[in-house]
């Protein structure tokens, strides 16, 4: 690794430190952004975009239900197929990539920084093995903590602290990032083959989903949690359930984040802003959700937006994967996960002939063009229920110009024009908005900022994006679409990893996970009945539950002390 | 006209290890318009590593070809080891003097092959238009899809001579098959369109399929239990059992139609 | 002496994780909770002594350096190499396996495919709707066994996860159950069954399909006799599969080998999803070796596919029949095999042995077996849950860690693979100059 590098000329946008399109230079050293360099490598960056490497907050690329993704679509697998290099091993794959091509794709779109959104904690091993096997990214996971038997027995009890010291244990045993929800209740309801709506009591548990959010919001709090929790709310996929939405965020209002950050963050909202009643009647209901993000501080979002073609759908929804196989009729595989969650996957095609597609197709980018204040968004296609994130560069030249956004509109179905908003929305985004939502937001409301990520401040990782665009480009496109494809040059911990859109070398990258903090009696009461869970409900021992040192060859602790 | 012979040595098949080697780049498409010592440069892939077309067969080039319809390839030796021969084609003639490997006319969309042998499993797969004899038998798989994909052979005429292993046909949406001699089980698997024409006897054919249709002129051994039937039908002067299926796919999706000679 | 709890037994696919073990003397001398084969493997039993390469017929032995060497040499000069077994051996194995079979263009296989590869097959078909075996524990009050005999294969099975084990949901165990057994003879099994079909052999594929047309409601077309099994027990069965409140079917090498194969299995499926349209209805492959579903597990998010991969053009090709083990060496296609964590000998079709054993073959392992009779190198390793610790896959896909409990000179399979990686790269690099 080159010691000093020193990236001239470049227009770099950083939103963080409010760097709006200046000429800078960018000084990095033993990996890390710094005020100056004696002896430096030089990249000219001759005028192009230069921005902080990329931070995705929501894209499934490593566990049990990816690789079950992977596993039943060689049809998916055969595409995307890319030959070992000296550098890189052999790719394959679209919509599920083997690890090696995730870690190469998304670098060669200038990120470095990934989060794995939904990990089921029993199988938490698996998904820390597909990040170690995944190249050049620097990651981290949630684990699911919604749907968990004893986060529901305490949600009952109303036992906030108890269930802070479980969703405690839990992360840590996981080494995870926070707490995920998704489907809260619904999806222990599915293994009974049932679902619940926002305010059903789960069978047998007797709490509704509205208390689980609520109570996991006020756990989640009792810590410096970096994140709040991040929810994939009940009811996705279904017209009209844009109402649930807000009253799912409406749950938290009066929740105190531990700091400046939002105490909810909705994830995939595309899919959460649904009007109509069926199919039939299926509309936009985007602008209702950006006017709510619009007027309240306590919620974010990710947009989740689609991107035509075929794609493979995966999430911990169980019901709502059976619904859509239903609909299909194409593969669908299910895995319950005892005392805990469970996953669906099905392929799923999305076609800009079908009016209901189409009409998705424009939620997502409504959202982020609706919502006035791009830190509180960020641009995501949940990777791959909406769309391979090697879509990204797509999105990203759609939001930045209304022409292209109109004539992609023209070639499809003329729903667009009556049930969805986009094709009256002139606003366009600029490359500094552009920056915030592909990596500041992130950054920021991951909590990642203050360790490194998503800016380009002294002390901040050196991971630098330059994209083969300059500012008085913006206009073109087909010039933005490819610029954020393929990046001009990446720089991960100051070593550059892509040069002219080519993974130069893959070094590993680091797991960042979370250390909650609990008073030891409150532990000591919790793990009472903990450990009697594991006796008797739980098929795997107690002792071998957590994730062990061998699983994170790169950690980087972040302590979540109680808060006083 | 033009005629390109290619003659397997037979040192390449002589180890005691049969090796494969890939030919998808000697199609009439690929070859068109290159000349004899380019075609003896022409790299294929002989297990792990690429050799030049020359090393590993005989190489003569006879007349000329004004475009790839023009050009026939004549192929000759131990061929049971030469996969993916004429696949993804689109026009010319390929004759195979032999027993061939797999994926025979893999993918392809237009002009002829023609194999004096046998062809082993997945010859035609995935097949879009062009047509395919084999004058002997075909293995498992003919004009299947490939594994996680829900369509096969979408169009195209394919004949076999002989008989012809499992799962013939499999997932297939259009173009028509015929079998003159006896299939083995599964014949018309996951079928949505097409036809499948079967001379000889046949083993639990139509099973899971959707659409398109059936015709087993000699015997069936074990029917699927979930087809219902429909009526007695002529066809060709001769009479058969129509039955619908397979309503194990559920009624609304049982549009396939199964004949079995009463 | 030290007692170690908790440990993870490295035999079945079942991978009972409660084992209590007694060490004396760096020796294992007391297993506690195993099965009797379980118990077998942890307290070890006559194993090979010393790397060896074969001269003249006969087996001399030599240095680890020596034989990984020799492998090396073997394998870098290949066309067509063949890296096969795994299951029984740790993920990070594997690892350095698909590495090195992408470094040498070689087919990488695991035992899926003699032995539920059709299951994957399957799976890649038409999806599989299941679960982990701590949600049959919970909530299962009916279990059918297909073709699978979990007394003889699986010792702890039906104790620990299914009928007999007690729930959250089931807290009177066998009593809150309903045991059903499909197979063509009365098993040991079958005979604990509330409800025993016996199936004429070849003939599952046909008793699915009767299932499914029964389950979507249209018994009308369904014949009197369907394989062997009336009509009314199938009417018995698919209204006991349609009333319970969670179902679920293991399924064993009975419908995987037999008449059909894979495609019974995808009907297999296909009549879970059907019961699925009435109530909670999963399915589960027996999987067999302890990690054979860690390897594919490895193998698809390192290729994007699950066992029977070919790197030889330096990207993956899948394709089962064609890529698969025995299939290759019954069509004589590879000129070196490597054989590790797996016994050929004891699974393969004749013709592939006859075969294997005029090639160059490597074998890995720690116990002889028919393959150290004609192997050319051979090098023993640490038995895996003993003597070194590594990751797994249970057969319904939860990872766990295998201990190590004593102490050992051997080479673990990882320290081996990285060795024989390592040569392999200096030969080629060699060759480049």
């Amino acid at each position: 690794m080159v010691e000093e590098l020193l990236i001239k000329n470049g227009v770099v946008y950083d939103p963080i430190n409010g760097v709006k399109g200046e000429k800078k230079d960018i000084c990095i050293r033993d990996g890390k952004i710094v005020e100056e360099v004696k002896n430096p490598k030089v990249i000219d960056a001759e005028g192009r975009v230069v921005m902080p490497g990329g931070v995705d907050i929501h894209a499934h690329i490593a566990g049990g239900k990816v690789n079950s993704g992977r596993l039943f679509r060689p049809e998916d697998g055969r595409k995307g197929i890319e030959p070992k290099t000296k550098v890189c091993r052999a790719q394959s794959g679209y919509s599920v990539p083997n690890t090696f091509a995730t870690g190469y794709r998304y670098a060669r779109m200038g990120y470095t920084f990934v989060m794995e959104p939904a990990m089921p904690p029993i199988a938490a091993r698996h998904t820390h093995e597909e990040l170690i096997d995944t190249p050049i990214l620097d990651n981290a996971a949630l684990p699911l903590i919604d749907n968990n038997w004893m986060t529901m027995e305490y949600v009952k009890s109303g036992d906030i602290d108890l269930l802070a010291a479980y969703i405690a244990w839990m992360i840590k045993a996981t080494k995870g990032y926070g707490v995920k929800i998704v489907n809260p209740g619904g999806t222990e309801a599915w293994a009974w083959a049932k679902n619940c709506e926002l305010n059903d009591a789960v069978p047998y548990f007797d709490v509704t989903p509205a208390e689980i959010v609520k109570s996991l919001a006020e756990a989640n709090e009792r810590f410096e949690m970096p994140h709040s929790i991040h929810v994939h709310g009940n009811m996705l996929g279904h017209p009209g359930n844009y109402v649930v939405t807000m009253k799912t965020f409406d749950l938290v209002k009066g929740t105190k984040p531990y700091r400046d950050r939002p105490v909810l963050h909705g994830t995939h909202t595309q899919f959460h802003s649904y009007g109509g009643t069926t199919w039939g009647d299926f509309e936009s209901q985007a602008k209702a959700i950006a006017e709510y993000i619009n007027s309240n501080e306590h919620a974010s979002i990710d947009i989740g937006s689609v991107i035509l073609g075929d794609t493979t759908t995966m999430t911990a929804d169980g019901p709502m994967e059976y619904s859509l196989y239903q609909i299909t009729g194409r593969k669908w595989t299910n895995h319950d996960v005892e005392l805990e969650t469970g996953t669906g996957i099905t392929p799923f095609l999305y076609s800009g002939k079908v009016s209901v597609h189409t009409i998705q197709w424009a939620i997502g980018q409504e959202l982020a063009l609706l919502i006035k204040d791009p830190w509180k968004v960020a641009l995501t296609t949940d990777h791959p229920n909406a769309g391979p994130f090697i879509g990204y560069p797509i999105l990203i030249s759609m939001l930045m110009n209304k022409r292209r956004r109109d004539e992609s509109a023209e070639e499809m179905h003329s729903a667009i024009f009556d049930r969805a908003e986009l094709p009256s929305i002139d606003r366009e985004y600029d490359f500094y908005e552009i920056a915030i939502i592909t990596r500041a937001m992130a950054a920021k409301t991951l909590g990642l900022a203050e360790h490194g990520k998503g800016h380009l401040g002294v002390g901040a990782d050196g991971d630098v994006a330059i994209y083969d665009i300059t500012p008085e480009e913006r206009d073109d496109a087909g010039k933005i679409q490819k610029a954020f494809l393929n990046a001009k040059y990446t720089i991960k911990g100051g070593e550059i990893v892509v040069k002219d859109g080519e993974v130069v070398a893959a070094p590993q990258g680091k797991t960042f996970f979370v250390t909650p903090e609990c008073d030891e009696k409150l532990m000591d009461e919790m793990m009472a009945k903990l450990k009697d869970t594991f006796e008797h409900y739980y098929s795997v021992s107690f002792a071998n539950y957590p994730v062990q040192d061998a699983y994170v060859p790169n950690p980087y602790e972040i302590r979540a002390p109680w808060r006083s | 006209m033009q005629q390109i012979s290619l003659k397997l040595k037979e040192e390449v098949m002589k180890g005691v290890a049969k090796i494969p080697i890939v030919v998808d780049s000697l199609t009439p498409d690929k070859l068109f318009g290159k000349s004899e010592s380019e075609i003896k440069a022409e790299k294929v892939w002989w297990g792990n590593r690429q050799e030049n077309t020359g090393d590993l067969f005989e190489v003569e080039v006879d007349g000329e070809a004004g475009s790839a319809s023009e050009v026939k390839i004549v192929l000759d030796g131990d061929l049971s080891r030469v996969k993916y021969i004429g696949a993804g084609m689109t026009a010319g003639e390929i004759e195979a003097n032999g027993d061939v490997d797999m994926h025979c006319g893999a993918m392809m969309r237009g002009g002829k092959i023609t194999v004096h042998g046998n062809a082993d499993c997945w010859a035609g797969r995935e097949m879009h238009g062009g047509e395919l004899l084999i004058e002997g038998d075909a293995g498992a798989n003919l004009c299947a899809m490939y594994r996680g994909e829900i369509t096969g052979m979408t169009g195209g005429k394919v004949v076999v001579e002989g008989d012809a292993g499992e799962c013939v046909g499999q997932y297939m949406a259009g173009g028509e098959i015929l079998i003159k001699g006896n299939v083995d089980i599964l014949a018309g698997l996951n079928m949505k369109g097409g036809r499948i024409t079967i001379e000889g006897n046949a083993v639990m054919p139509g099973a899971d399929m959707t659409g398109g249709e059936i015709i087993v002129k000699g015997k069936v051994e074990d029917m699927i239990p979930s087809f219902r039937f429909v009526e007695v039908s002529t066809l060709d002067g001769a009479q058969y059992r129509k039955y619908s299926g397979d309503l194990a796919m559920t009624e609304k999706q049982a549009k396939g139609l199964l004949y079995v000679r009463a | 002496m030290v007692e170690i709890t908790d440990v993870v037994c490295p035999l079945c696919g079942c991978v009972c994780d409660d084992i209590v073990v007694e060490v004396e003397d760096n020796r294992v001398t007391k297993v506690r909770g195993a099965c009797a084969v379980g118990k077998s493997k942890l307290m070890g039993h006559g194993r090979i002594k010393s790397p060896a390469i074969r001269e003249n017929g006969a087996l001399k032995e030599c240095s680890y350096d020596e034989a990984i060497k020799k492998a090396a040499e073997i394998l870098a000069a290949a066309r067509r190499p063949l890296l096969y077994g795994w299951s029984s051996t740790v993920c990070e194995a594997t690892k350095v396996g698909v590495e090195l079979a992408e470094e040498i263009g070689a087919v990488i296989d695991n035992t899926a495919s003699v032995c539920h590869g059709p299951s994957v097959l399957a799976i890649q078909d038409v999806g599989l709707p299941s679960c982990t075996l701590g949600e049959v524990k919970n909530r299962a009050s009916l279990i059918i066994y297909w073709g699978s005999n979990p007394t003889s294969a699986h010792g702890n099975h039906m104790k620990r996860y299914s009928y007999i084990s007690k729930g959250y949901f089931l807290p009177g165990g066998k009593k809150d159950r309903k045991l059903v057994v499909v197979d063509v003879r009365e098993t040991k099994t079958a005979k604990m069954a509330d409800k025993f079909l016996r199936v004429e052999p070849g003939k599952d594929y046909l008793v699915f399909s009767a299932l499914r047309a029964i389950l979507y409601g249209n018994e009308d077309v369904v014949p009197d006799e369907v394989g062997g099994v009336s009509k009314n027990d199938l009417l018995e069965v698919a209204s006991m599969m349609k009333e319970t409140q969670f179902g679920i079917i293991f399924f064993g090498m009975g419908v995987t080998h037999s008449r059909g194969r894979h495609n019974n299995i995808v009907n297999a499926i296909q009549t879970t999803r059907a019961a699925h349209t009435h109530t909670k209805f999963n399915i589960m492959p027996m999987r067999g070796h302890y990690n054979v579903a860690g390897f594919n597990q490895v193998c698809t998010w390192e290729t994007g596919f699950p066992f029977a991969v070919d790197l030889s053009l330096g990207y993956p090709w899948y394709n089962p029949g064609e890529t698969s083990s025995t299939d290759l060496l019954i069509r004589r296609e590879c000129d070196a095999a490597l054989l590790i964590a797996t016994d050929p000998g004891a699974h393969f079709p004749g013709e592939s042995i006859r075969h294997l054993a005029n090639i160059p073959v490597i074998q890995i392992d720690p116990f002889a077996n028919p393959t150290t009779e004609f192997a050319d190198v051979v090098i023993p390793t640490a038995i895996s849950g003993v003597e070194s610790e590594g990751s797994i896959y249970r057969m319904d896909n939860i990872p766990l860690r295998l201990r190590k409990l004593v102490d050992t000179e051997y080479m673990s399979d990882e320290a081996v693979m990285e060795r024989i990686l390592e040569e392999v790269r200096a030969i080629k690099a060699k060759e480049g100059e």
